[in-house]
């Protein structure tokens, strides 16, 4: 019966899919790794790792708006899960998204790509970070969209990390660089514990206890 | 009456504020509307007894379901219709797929069998004509029945209504009243509300909350009656009503506790309503 | 606010007009308050005030020059730029977010006059922004011992980029009204300037590089500040003009076409332009000539001093710094014998200032005797590097003589540079290039650096166990000896009275 559902449900999830911004985010991110192309200028591995980069973070501000749902509250007491929704809608994407990627990577000159399974990696850590983000906005407010404040904090965040992460950490390393491989193991810890995060905040609490809810209202009684 | 849906001792705080304080009561049968002023903790316990929002303790069940457990709260569901206080629509969708969309969610998954039970909610909210009509392109009375309807599709046995009549001109609450009255037919139907009217054209059952906490529960005659003796006509505005107001026939209407000789008048509602919200402050300052 | 919802207004005009500005700048005060309190824009906020405490964590000892931490305070603001773009984006859409467009189209201040208020929200952050560009130039010019001279248009430009970042987030949110217009934007347009930025281009006097809020230099030296020849103020304006016209263009989209806005938004594209033209201007001759001269012949525009037995000539702003150099002069020749002790040395600030800020010249070592370089920055390396200039000079003669220097001469320059430091372990380490103290390495002095070999590595730190009092009148006693031409590491050390190493000296 819950599969039934599921396949019904896929033509109105996709039609409630929130195209404008995954698109935007996706041809974005496609502006940014055809530039070299465009341009037709021979740039240096950096410039286009950079590049690459950058498309990884444009789409994946377009993935922070794919859990907002403008019909949450009417949806709010239905039997298919929450998590059930996510899912679907997550599962609409991820072959758009690979489609995406594999368009991107093609993009950037084959003698100036940097290590494709690394720069994956980087752009996956990326996209689940921003799903973790969205995911978490949805589990612990009541707004019906947060993505916009998502997608702001997001990049504030990616920004300021570039700007202020220790350089040894590797996050954001040139493939010369000695720092370029323990960098991509801390892009796979960055992977797991946002997966963790975007797994835990899926199921709608029975009870308001575990993180945040009842505990902060135990400790600062003073706010709301 | 057999008691369809109960909740005990419900507590839940958004930081200092207590929404609801040990919040128990019984709905059965029929239509119980809940009374308060704003902040007095509806709109959290219609969520909470909707499962839109779990609360910090206490238990409740509805139709022998206890939505205490992640199974439990499923089987809830699917005898559940929530109408929240702001609904959102996806404003791409027609009338027809947005109803369509709510009903597969609640697992109506025989195709033909659920486009006809969207049909018949749709003309039972009288939705028929507009229902190939885009959301966004819907007058706001339109929308509020839309998301009505998203509430009955399923034919779902507990009906939870938050504040349905808001913002609809007095014909359209006039239909909205009749709609609801026949959703209380075999089914419960909890519905919050500011309108005492609503109440007592509607309600066989109603309860009054404020502070988080329920000050009545009872029928809408008990609660007019709390009024009895209470009531007083008098040529000029008495100092000693905790409220008083010029009625259209140019004497006032005093509510609390009469002088020796005063001109007693038949009670309402309201009056009965008035009344127990003033005995809580009574009590809150005492 | 509240000036919003009062009744309309007398019928007479200018009494109107003055009421509509009021409630502008009422509103205006509402959303800043707003913007101020956004936590994107307080954690940035934040994380800027720790950027500048990590920055300038090392002011204190590294004796800065004004002119240098005037174009420090540049990047910082780029923290809250980027939340005050986002945040006065999202004010901006806020009311069509939450559908009160309807609502709020047909109060009494027309829109133009609310994107008019939104526009001057921004205001107070840029003044946060100066507040904290002016703290942190403060700290610089407290710092001890900072020199120089700061530029005001290199100070504007921080808090200018958070003006520029307010104007174009309100345009950006009056022109496209989609919730993920904004950071998709963004991104597009920060990447795409760091694409455009690397894509090699005519490098002298680029009229591109300058349209970009924060200019970098190719080069980290000091220069004096007359030399810099950076369009400092020209960029400040242009900036200026730009930040205008993009808050006057979205009054103007958003149906404010009077006259007065047509009129100032003709004036902002007219000082965004000046200051685009000025900026992309050749250097001026005057400041190409007087770098040259700076570089070639500097005792034209250096005044000296004496202190001591020697005399201290450098660019007017350093002439304060002399005493600080006279210290360590004095401290490297009271180490030294012969007739080097009494040596009356010339030590002349030089610096190679022909191609200003782009790029980099190596200063070639004096020919004339007992002349000692010293460069514009100070503390840290530079003060053994100094060091090892005056003795190297003590002990050849020459700067010219120290170049092709490989013989056991090397031991007594250092440790004449290092002993009378208080841990000359450490400050060997910083001196050396790979920060090392052991084996061979390259040892960087103000001008061509010099080698040691391992052998000579040894020896120092040998002599540094031994400790100063004991050496010390020993490289006295043998002075001579040790400053003969082609004496070897090891009769070195055997005169000092420490193992001597075996192999002859081999330089790399």
């Amino acid at each position: 019966m819950r599969t039934r559902a599921s396949a019904q449900l896929v033509g109105p999830v996709l039609r409630a899919l929130p195209r404008r911004a995954l698109g935007a985010g996706a041809a974005a991110g496609l502006v940014l790794a055809a530039l070299p192309r465009l341009l037709s200028t021979h740039p240096d591995p950096w410039m286009a790792l950079l590049l690459l980069r950058g498309a990884a973070l444009a789409f994946a501000l377009g993935l922070t708006f794919l859990l907002d749902d403008p019909a949450r509250h009417v949806t709010a007491a239905v039997p298919t899960r929450r998590m059930v929704r996510g899912a679907l809608r997550t599962a609409l994407v991820a072959p758009f998204a690979a489609l995406w990627w594999t368009a991107a990577v093609l993009l950037i000159p084959a003698q100036v790509r940097p290590p494709v399974g690394d720069i994956t990696l980087e752009a996956a850590a990326a996209a689940v970070v921003a799903l973790a983000a969205s995911a978490t906005a949805i589990r612990l407010t009541e707004e019906a969209e947060p993505g916009q404040r998502v997608a702001i904090t997001l990049l504030a965040t990616s920004m300021a990390a570039a700007l202020l992460l220790p350089q040894h950490w590797g996050l954001f390393a040139t493939p010369k660089e000695k720092w370029w491989s323990p960098g991509h193991q801390h892009w796979a810890l960055i992977l797991a514990g946002a997966a963790v995060v975007w797994a835990a905040c899926g199921p709608e609490p029975i009870r308001r206890r575990g993180f945040f809810a009842t505990r902060s209202a135990k400790i600062s009684p003073s706010t709301g | 009456m057999t008691t369809t849906v109960s909740a005990a001792g419900l507590s839940l705080r958004y930081g200092s504020t207590r929404a609801l304080d040990a919040v128990s009561l019984r709905l059965s049968e029929g239509v119980t509307g809940l009374l308060g002023p704003n902040g007095a903790g509806k709109t959290t316990l219609l969520k909470v007894l909707a499962t839109a929002q779990p609360a910090d303790s206490g238990t409740f069940t509805v139709l022998d379901h206890d939505p205490s457990t992640t199974g439990g709260r499923q089987e809830v569901r699917r005898v559940l219709g929530y109408l929240p206080q702001t609904p959102g629509f996806h404003p791409d969708f027609t009338a027809f797929e947005f109803v369509d969309y709510v009903a597969i969610l609640k697992e109506l998954t025989d195709r033909e069998g659920r486009h006809r039970e969207v049909r018949r909610v749709l003309a039972e909210v009288d939705l028929s004509d507009v229902r190939g009509k885009r959301i966004k392109k819907l007058s706001g009375g339109m929308r509020q029945r839309v998301a009505l309807a998203a509430a009955l599709v399923g034919d779902p046995g507990f009906l939870v209504l938050d504040e349905p009549t808001v913002g609809l001109d007095p014909e359209q609450r006039m239909r909205f009243r009749e709609l609801i009255a026949r959703a209380g037919e075999g089914r419960t139907v909890l519905l919050s509300t500011h309108q005492t009217e609503d109440v007592a054209m509607l309600c066989n059952q109603v309860v009054v909350m404020a502070g988080g906490i329920v000050r009545f529960e009872g029928t809408p005659a008990e609660l007019t009656a709390r009024a009895a003796g209470r009531v007083w006509s008098s040529a000029e505005r008495d100092p000693g009503a905790m409220a008083g107001w010029r009625t259209g026939l140019g004497v006032f209407r005093n509510v609390g506790d009469p002088p020796a000789g005063a001109e007693l008048v038949e009670p309402t509602l309201e009056d009965g309503y008035l009344i127990t919200l003033d005995g809580m402050v009574a009590e809150v300052t005492a | 606010m509240s000036a919003v919802l009062e009744k309309a207004p007398p019928a007479e005009r200018t009494e109107g007009e003055r009421r509509s500005w009021a409630a502008v700048f009422a509103l205006a005060r509402f959303e800043a308050r707003e913007l101020l309190l956004r936590a994107p824009v307080l954690f940035m906020f934040v994380l800027y005030a720790a950027w500048i405490g990590w920055s300038m964590r090392d002011a204190w000892t590294t004796y800065p020059a004004l002119q240098d931490v005037d174009r420090l305070t540049q990047n910082g603001p780029l923290l809250p730029a980027l939340a005050v773009l986002l945040c006065a984006n999202q004010a901006v859409l806020r009311s069509r977010r939450q559908d009160t467009d309807r609502h709020f189209d047909v109060l009494v201040l027309e829109p133009w006059r609310r994107t008019v208020a939104f526009a001057l929200s921004v205001l107070p952050a840029v003044a946060l922004t100066a507040l904290f560009v002016a703290a942190q130039f403060t700290w610089g010019v407290l710092a001890p011992g900072s020199v120089g001279h700061g530029s005001v248009g290199e100070l504007l430009v921080g808090p200018l980029t958070v003006l520029l970042a307010g104007s174009a987030g309100v345009l950006l949110a009056r022109v496209v009204r989609s919730a993920f217009a904004a950071p998709m934007l963004l991104v597009l347009a920060f990447f795409s300037i760091l694409f455009l930025g690397a894509v090699p281009g005519n490098s002298d006097g680029s009229a591109t590089r300058w349209l970009v809020p924060v200019i970098g230099d190719a080069s980290t030296k000091t220069l004096p500040s007359d030399l810099l020849g950076r369009p400092a103020a020209w960029h400040a304006l242009y900036l200026a003009g730009l930040a205008l016209t993009l808050a006057l263009a979205a009054v103007l989209v958003n149906g404010g076409r009077t006259k007065t806005v047509a009129a100032a938004l003709v004036v902002a594209v007219g000082l965004g332009t000046w200051g685009a033209v000025g900026q992309a201007g050749k250097v001026p001759a005057a400041t190409v000539a007087a770098r040259l001269v700076a570089t070639v012949n500097p005792a034209k525009v250096q005044p000296c001093a004496r202190h001591g037995h020697s005399t201290y000539c450098a660019f007017p702003e350093w002439m304060p710094r002399t005493g600080t150099w006279a210290k360590v002069t004095d401290n490297v020749q009271s180490l030294a014998g012969g007739t080097a002790a009494q040596e009356k040395l010339l030590v002349r600030q030089r610096v190679d200032a022909r191609y200003g800020m782009d790029g980099d010249g190596a200063i070639e070592p004096s020919t004339v005797p007992y002349q000692v370089t010293v460069g514009t920055r100070w503390g840290g390396p530079r003060v053994p590097e100094f060091a090892a200039a005056v003795s190297s000079v003590l002990v050849t003669g020459s700067e010219k003589a120290t170049s092709s220097l490989c013989d056991g001469r090397m031991v007594t320059i250092m440790w004449l540079a290092l002993a009378w430091q208080s841990d000359p372990l450490a400050e060997l380490r910083t001196v050396r290039l790979d920060d090392s103290v052991t084996g061979s390495a390259i040892v960087l002095s103000p001008t061509n650096p010099m080698s040691m070999t391992s052998e000579q590595t040894t020896v120092v730190r040998e002599l540094f166990t031994a400790g100063k009092s004991a050496i010390a009148p020993k490289v006295k006693a043998h002075w001579a000896e040790l400053t003969a031409p082609k004496v070897t590491t090891a009769k070195v050390a055997q005169l000092l009275g420490v193992k001597a190493p075996t192999g002859a000296d081999k330089c790399e």
